[in-house]
């Protein structure tokens, strides 16, 4: 008999009202320098499902010692951050590390009841364990020994009583979790509403033409991660980066600049290498309304025929 | 033990705190990770794709939603200390102290972004105020500063979790090229002085009694030498007998005894004893030279003009104190020391040599030929013209004027030179006068992965490579900096990594000549 798991199945109606909850929570967005994050893998769920893949950075809990998949915190685009903020699907957690002065009392010794009752029953679930594992082998060597009843039931008791007794759980074997993301009240959603900050607007024009463009973009139901080992502002999916290969690679570029050749060959050249048709976008003019125009312009390396 | 984390289990999200029953059962949780499928091109909206799609998604979140688990004992426990920047270990360290770490007022110490990494290893646990730091605390709190931001520590983490050793970077460990050259056994703690070189007996070698570092040695011994030379002059004018390397050398050491008892520093470059001039000679006082040298008659025994037939005794005061007054001195047998010979020259030598040192234009013969001053403005007009018989006025005269003279003489390499447009450059060439820079620096020395025995904290030896870290959105690398930190970093080749948004990419730029099929 294998040990208990426990049982993780959730009724269909659960499901969906879980569903409906992750989708109408407000998304904590935490800056670390100018870097925005998101820690909690809720909230990188509802992110996703709202066309936001972000980059996780760091390392996974199960294996932390590898690169090839990394865990959280969820790095977002500065144009992935601002899209949730004007959709007022997220919010900016406030930085406050440098609030808190001194030793909370209540919090500690909130902490310290918290590890002595878990001490305690996983001591408990210790002692089980090992008492099912002792019946189960003793039963298993009866059974190939075929002896009286009485005696072995005689001896599982007596070995059980002196399991009871004998029993020690050492502090050092309690199993303890390094939480990931920062427990607290920040957590509530009203408490969340109301410590909100806004968005950190930047403005050059730059990251306004990426911001259009981004927004236009993931209007039309496409993915998009970053781009810059591919010389380019960002990748285009055409579905689940998981499951797609991206379609273009995009540089936005302004409307009224011109592009030396050099440069368009250049980007030209590194499309047709990895089979990406390289899409130059430039946004019209700057103004408030959702009206304006995002020009497209793809480039793609044909011969003459 | 069943693998305990089937696909098809749905993954409860609202609250990431365990309970005592999912700590307990964590202890046998799996430790692999699924493999990632093929991906698709083209979404073709089918239910094989979403299904593949979903059960991707679901692997997705059971990884990424995974809290670290660990049993007490494994965990080492640390104090964070952030007025230090450091974090303090409070048990001992564990397998990570071979290669991480340092020691500070007898406690073990870590770097913020050490501590980080060990936490997200699962390592470690740091606590402020008496509670535990999440992960997210720790970026937040630890990543703080422009030294050691989140771009820094996303390096560190990548180069760690592939096995390299990373430490930060400290300039003053790099030898100096000269500490190179002397090959200078290396120790890594700085705090003691170089051991001096001995300054051997020789009669170049004067103040046995000042300390100075290598490159200041350099001038003193040059001055030395010149001291040496006006020394023998004055030396020599007394003695009758021919002179002897040994005498000189005890005068010499005479005139130094005097000297230095007179507590002199004479500098020459002028005649009052600049301060500037001479750094090394502490503990000398400054005052002005001894002897005035515009009073002193030096007797030019090569002048044609005038030839004593004898030196007058020259005034005592002149002389070292023990050698006392002196006869008069026969020149002589030094003249015939002396090539008198005049020197033979062709008229055209001679000529030139008389235009050269006494030109008077009313002596030039062909000056006195001009009548007037438009013949003599032709005169100039066709000497010159003969010296540039062949630059023609068409092409030297106008703004733009050929690259070379065909009646110079050149080789093929640097005409080659003069026609390239890029001039090639090796990257420590004039490296070593560029000034710091407040946004480029090295961040990290790196060493190899090798096994833990045989990496040691306190003798690392040479890194495999230094790391600067940057990122596409700030400004672009150049050749300045590219020859500034290749010089801090001495003979190490240096790494630029570029994060962009999680991405990092590694480059480096290694020195090369183009060949040119041209001997020079």
């Amino acid at each position: 008999m294998d040990s208990p798991e426990p049982k993780r199945t959730v009724s269909r109606e659960d499901a969906s009202k879980e569903s409906m909850a992750i989708s109408r929570q407000v998304i904590g967005i935490n800056f670390c320098g100018p870097t925005p994050l998101m820690w909690r893998a809720d909230e990188l769920k509802s992110a996703r499902e709202l066309g936001i893949i972000g980059t996780l950075v760091g390392s996974l809990a199960r294996q932390p010692r590898q690169n090839t998949r990394l865990g959280r915190p969820l790095e977002l685009l500065p144009e992935e951050g601002r899209l949730l903020a004007d959709m007022g699907r997220a919010a900016v957690i406030p930085d406050s590390t440098n609030e808190d002065p001194e030793v909370n009392p209540e919090q500690v010794q909130q902490y310290h009841a918290g590890m002595e009752n878990s001490f305690q029953e996983q001591g408990a679930m210790a002692l089980e364990d090992r008492k099912t594992t002792l019946l189960r082998v003793m039963t298993a060597k009866h059974n190939e020994d075929s002896g009286s009843q009485e005696d072995s039931n005689g001896a599982v008791r007596d070995r059980l009583e002196a399991l009871d007794h004998g029993f020690s759980f050492p502090r050092t074997a309690m199993a303890v979790q390094l939480c990931t993301a920062r427990a607290g009240l920040s957590h509530c959603p009203e408490v969340r509403r109301l410590l909100a900050t806004d968005w950190p607007i930047p403005r050059d024009e730059r990251s306004e033409t990426r911001f259009r463009v981004f927004r236009d973009l993931r209007r039309q139901g496409f993915y998009l991660t970053s781009a810059g080992k591919f010389g380019g502002d960002y990748l285009v999916y055409p579905g689940d980066p998981l499951r797609f290969h991206a379609y273009f690679i995009v540089v936005c570029i302004s409307m009224d600049e011109s592009m030396p050749l050099c440069d368009v060959l250049a980007i030209a050249r590194l499309g047709s290498n990895v089979k990406k048709t390289v899409l130059l976008c430039s946004s019209g003019e700057s103004q408030e309304d959702d009206g304006e125009e995002v020009v497209y312009t793809s480039l793609q390396w044909s011969g003459m025929v | 033990m069943a693998d305990q984390n089937k696909t098809s289990a749905k993954v409860e999200f609202g609250n990431e705190l365990l309970n005592p029953s999912e700590l307990f059962e964590a202890r046998t949780r799996s430790h692999k990770i699924p493999v990632r499928g093929q991906t698709d091109f083209i979404p073709t909206g089918s239910d094989q794709q979403r299904d593949r799609l979903l059960q991707s998604l679901d692997e997705h979140w059971n990884l990424v939603s995974e809290e670290r688990v660990e049993r007490l004992g494994n965990l080492v426990k640390a104090v964070w200390i952030p007025s230090d920047m450091i974090v303090e270990l409070q048990s001992p360290a564990g397998k990570f102290w071979q290669t991480m770490g340092f020691s500070a007022h007898g406690k073990q110490c870590l770097h913020p972004e050490e501590a980080l990494y060990l936490m997200e290893c699962g390592n470690l646990q740091v606590f402020y105020q008496d509670l535990p730091l999440s992960i997210q605390e720790g970026y937040e709190r630890f990543l703080y500063s422009k030294t050691m931001s989140i771009q820094h520590y996303q390096v560190f983490g990548h180069l760690k979790r592939l096995g390299y050793v990373v430490n930060r970077f400290d300039p003053s460990s790099v030898p100096s090229q000269y500490e190179r050259q002397l090959n200078l056994p290396q120790s890594r703690d700085r705090s003691g002085r170089l051991p001096k070189r001995k300054r051997s007996h020789s009669p170049t070698s004067r103040h046995t009694g000042t300390q100075e570092g290598p490159t200041s040695k350099r001038m003193e011994e040059e001055k030395d030498c010149n001291r040496e030379e006006e020394d023998k002059n004055l030396d020599s004018l007394p003695d009758l007998s021919a002179p002897d390397i040994d005498k000189i050398q005890t005068a010499s050491h005479a005139a130094s005894t005097t000297s230095t008892e007179g507590g002199q520093s004479r500098s020459w470059w002028s005649k009052e004893g600049s301060p500037d001039s001479d750094p090394e000679l502490t503990g000398q006082p400054q005052s002005s030279p001894r002897w005035d040298f515009s009073s002193i008659p030096f007797p030019d025994l090569g002048s044609r003009r005038w030839l004593p037939s004898s030196l007058t005794s020259p005034d005592p005061c002149l002389l070292p104190g023990a050698v006392g007054s002196v006869g008069a001195c026969d020149v002589a047998p030094w003249l015939q020391r002396l090539n008198l010979r005049e020197v033979r020259m062709s008229r055209h030598e001679w000529e030139r040599e008389r235009d050269r040192y006494r030109r008077d234009i009313n002596q030039d013969r062909e000056v006195r030929r001009c009548r007037n001053w438009a013949e003599y403005q032709e005169l100039q007009e066709r000497r010159i013209q003969r010296s540039r018989r062949d630059r023609p006025a068409h092409l030297w005269k106008g703004p733009v004027t050929p690259l070379h003279d065909p009646a110079q003489v050149t080789s093929t390499g640097e005409l080659l030179d003069k026609i390239s447009v890029i001039k090639s450059t090796r990257l420590l060439e004039g490296a070593s006068s560029l000034k710091g820079s407040e946004e480029w620096r090295i961040c990290f020395n790196i060493y190899q992965p090798v096994t833990v025995a045989e990496f040691k904290k306190s003798a690392p030896g040479k890194p495999y490579s230094r790391m600067c870290v940057c990122s596409f959105d700030g400004p672009v690398l150049d050749l300045w900096t590219l020859k500034l930190l290749a010089f801090q970093s001495g003979d190490i080749p240096v790494t630029y990594a570029v994060v962009d948004h999680g991405d990092i990419s590694f480059y480096s730029f290694k020195d090369f000549q183009i060949p040119t099929d041209v001997s020079f």
